[in-house]
């Protein structure tokens, strides 16, 4: 009953307060703060969110990334009100996102994770009902609305299928198109990309920086890395309900491993084992001389082959600390051994590499958190 | 300022009854709304006229045929079938994400629960209308409303659609499948229906099936409905109209709690 006395006093407050919305578009200002939120199920079980706190500022995309069961969704469900939090608080806008719910709500978008759709419309029906029910009262300009998420969405070729005729793909296209038929101004994005082929992700996450330029704040959560790194100016890893990292991406990679990088090697001959042998035996030398110096990055790898991956039957792929002093190494090797070298490149770690060393090492070292 | 707040709060009604209408409605279960009852009351009304050899039946002080009755009957009971409407909503919105996108929407949980008895309530009079249209060749010598018994009528069915839609939300926030739903609300139903006044008369039941009867809300919607009908409006009817408003504003106040506490 008390829950009810509170939903329904919010409701009366945030109408009386909607006239004298306004947003600021200082990027510096925080959209998003979180502090020590914490949220647990059931009186007995464990913490799902364990005292969570993190900025969002304004026009930026924020990359919330975390292994399954980490509380990400969570974190999103409350950011969302579709949750509320044991304790803690959380402010969007400015706004107490308890005391302020639909005054927040107006104001956002959300592509949740699962798919939601009106199986029982036309796509272009669908699109034109979404408008509506957004506030879009002018059916002209919501014709209008409609006619450009279709083309630029590409969903002209299907706008009189009905939803439930749709594959995965396609309803995925529409959800994530449905939610540009009004203005917001943050996106809450749960795993957006998910059953999109190459290119429809593409357009969709060039079609969000281009919205960010414009000043949306974009709320992003997914697994694949190669997107967050794409997107994001921000990242913070969650795991078991705590953040374990935040940083931007070049941040965590800096503090990931300071300056390692991975050396591909490719050669123009098959390799054969004595020369890989040959290989592990001078980095390791030259290692050894030179202190082992591997600081930042994974104390535990002083043998001589776990740094050193063959791909296929002719490239190398070496991760080292000081990658111009190896490399120098490694070519004189190859010039000795009298092997072709076919390309050669240097490439600092991936995204990937930076969320898995987090993740695995979370328990040793909680040292990542800014 | 009080106007804003209901002028926000009623828009937001009126948009997610509009999306009802439109996008959540199966056809089927629109055209099944009308054909089953009107399949019954010109198929078992004729067949049990011809069984009780068209002995009248006394509703107050008229007597009137078992079709007429029955008709009456079908308008209550419709009201009630309908009203299952709303938890098929609710479930059609979970399985298909609407449900929880509505929410993170500008909408309540409160604005979503008066919206699915708003469109049961339209679904239910329109439904009402037109089986008193077709039925009416059969009910035709009896009828004989007022001015005061038709919006008596409207409000019976109006009260009963939110008792029984209210019910019918309740169990599909306590159900954790939509077949254990389907389940448990036709058994429920199929009691309701039966052990009222919806296709017999209540005077003359043996004592513990008369009692069974009078707990039942749907006696009550149909009792008043007929008293509507035939202009046979007393002192019990109004009685029954008064209860049916009170358990309707009861498990009105339920469903919407249990729906607000309901875990997204």
């Amino acid at each position: 009953m008390e829950e009810k006395c509170i939903c329904m006093s919010t409701m009366l407050s945030d109408s009386l307060s909607n006239e004298a919305f306004s947003l600021p578009r200082d990027r510096s200002e925080p959209c998003i703060s979180v502090t020590n939120l914490k949220k647990q199920y059931g009186k007995d079980s464990a913490y799902t969110l364990n005292g969570v706190s993190f900025n969002v500022r304004y026009g930026t995309v924020f990359g919330f990334l975390g292994p399954n069961g980490a509380g990400k969704t969570t974190t999103l469900k409350i950011l969302t009100t579709l949750l509320s939090p044991s304790s803690g608080s959380a402010q969007i806008f400015g706004r107490d996102l308890v005391k302020k719910q639909s005054e927040i709500k107006r104001k956002i978008g959300v592509v949740s994770q699962d798919p939601s759709f009106e199986a029982n419309l036309t796509v272009e029906k669908a699109l034109n009902l979404y408008g509506l029910l957004w506030g879009l009262r002018d059916s002209r300009a919501r014709k209008d609305k409609v006619k450009e998420i279709l083309k630029t969405f590409d969903l002209e070729s299907i706008k009189n299928s009905k939803n439930d005729e749709l594959s995965i793909g396609q309803r995925r296209r529409v959800q994530l198109a449905r939610e540009f038929m009004h203005d917001m101004d943050l996106l809450f994005l749960d795993e957006p990309t998910v059953g999109l082929d190459p290119s429809a992700r593409r357009m969709l996450l060039d079609y969000i920086k281009k919205h960010v330029m414009s000043g949306l704040t974009v709320f992003f959560t997914t697994h694949i890395m190669e997107e967050a790194e794409y997107l994001c100016d921000e990242i913070a890893i969650i795991d078991k309900g705590r953040i374990i990292a935040f940083d931007t991406p070049t941040g965590l990679r800096q503090k990931y491993v300071g300056v390692h990088k991975t050396i591909e090697i490719t050669f123009k001959d098959i390799l054969n084992q004595s020369f890989i042998d040959l290989l592990k035996r001078t980095i390791l030398r030259w290692r050894k001389k030179d202190g082992g110096n591997m600081d930042g990055y994974d104390h535990n790898r002083n043998d001589n082959t776990s740094d050193i991956d063959v791909k296929g039957t002719n490239t190398v792929v070496i991760t080292v600390n000081d990658a111009e002093h190896v490399i120098s190494k490694i070519l004189q090797l190859v010039y000795k051994n009298d092997m072709q070298i076919e390309s050669i490149s240097i490439n600092p770690p991936s995204l990937e590499e930076v969320f898995l060393s987090i993740v695995n090492n979370k328990d040793d070292d909680n040292s990542w958190a800014r | 300022m009080k106007q804003v707040i209901d002028y926000i709060f009623i828009s937001s009604v009126l948009l997610l009854t509009y999306r009802n209408l439109v996008a959540a409605i199966d056809k089927m279960f629109l055209i099944w709304q009308i054909a089953f009852p009107v399949v019954y009351i010109f198929v078992a009304g004729y067949a049990y006229s011809a069984l009780i050899k068209d002995q009248g039946i006394n509703v107050g002080a008229l007597s009137i045929t078992y079709v007429s009755f029955l008709t009456a009957g079908m308008i209550g009971f419709n009201v009630m079938n309908g009203s299952q409407i709303a938890g098929t909503i609710f479930w059609n919105d979970k399985r298909n994400g609407m449900f929880q996108q509505l929410l993170v929407m500008p909408f309540h949980k409160v604005q979503y629960v008066i919206a699915n008895l708003i469109t049961l309530i339209i679904i239910g009079l329109a439904s009402a209308a037109v089986i008193m249209i077709i039925g009416l060749p059969t009910i035709f010598q009896d009828v004989n409303v007022t001015l005061w018994s038709i919006p008596y009528t409207i409000l019976a069915l109006v009260v009963g659609s939110v008792f029984f839609g209210s019910f019918t939300i309740i169990l599909s926030t306590k159900m954790k499948s939509s077949e254990g739903y389907n389940v448990i609300s036709n058994g429920l139903f199929l009691f309701f229906a039966f052990v009222s006044s919806a296709f017999y008369p209540a005077k003359g039941l043996p004592e513990p099936l008369s009692i069974a009867f009078y707990v039942n809300p749907l006696t009550y919607i149909v009792d008043i409905t007929r008293a509507g009908i035939f202009s046979q409006i007393d002192v019990f009817t109004n009685i029954e109209l008064v209860i049916l408003s009170l358990l309707a504003a009861m498990v009105f106040l339920i469903a919407t709690r249990a729906m607000i506490r309901m875990q997204v």
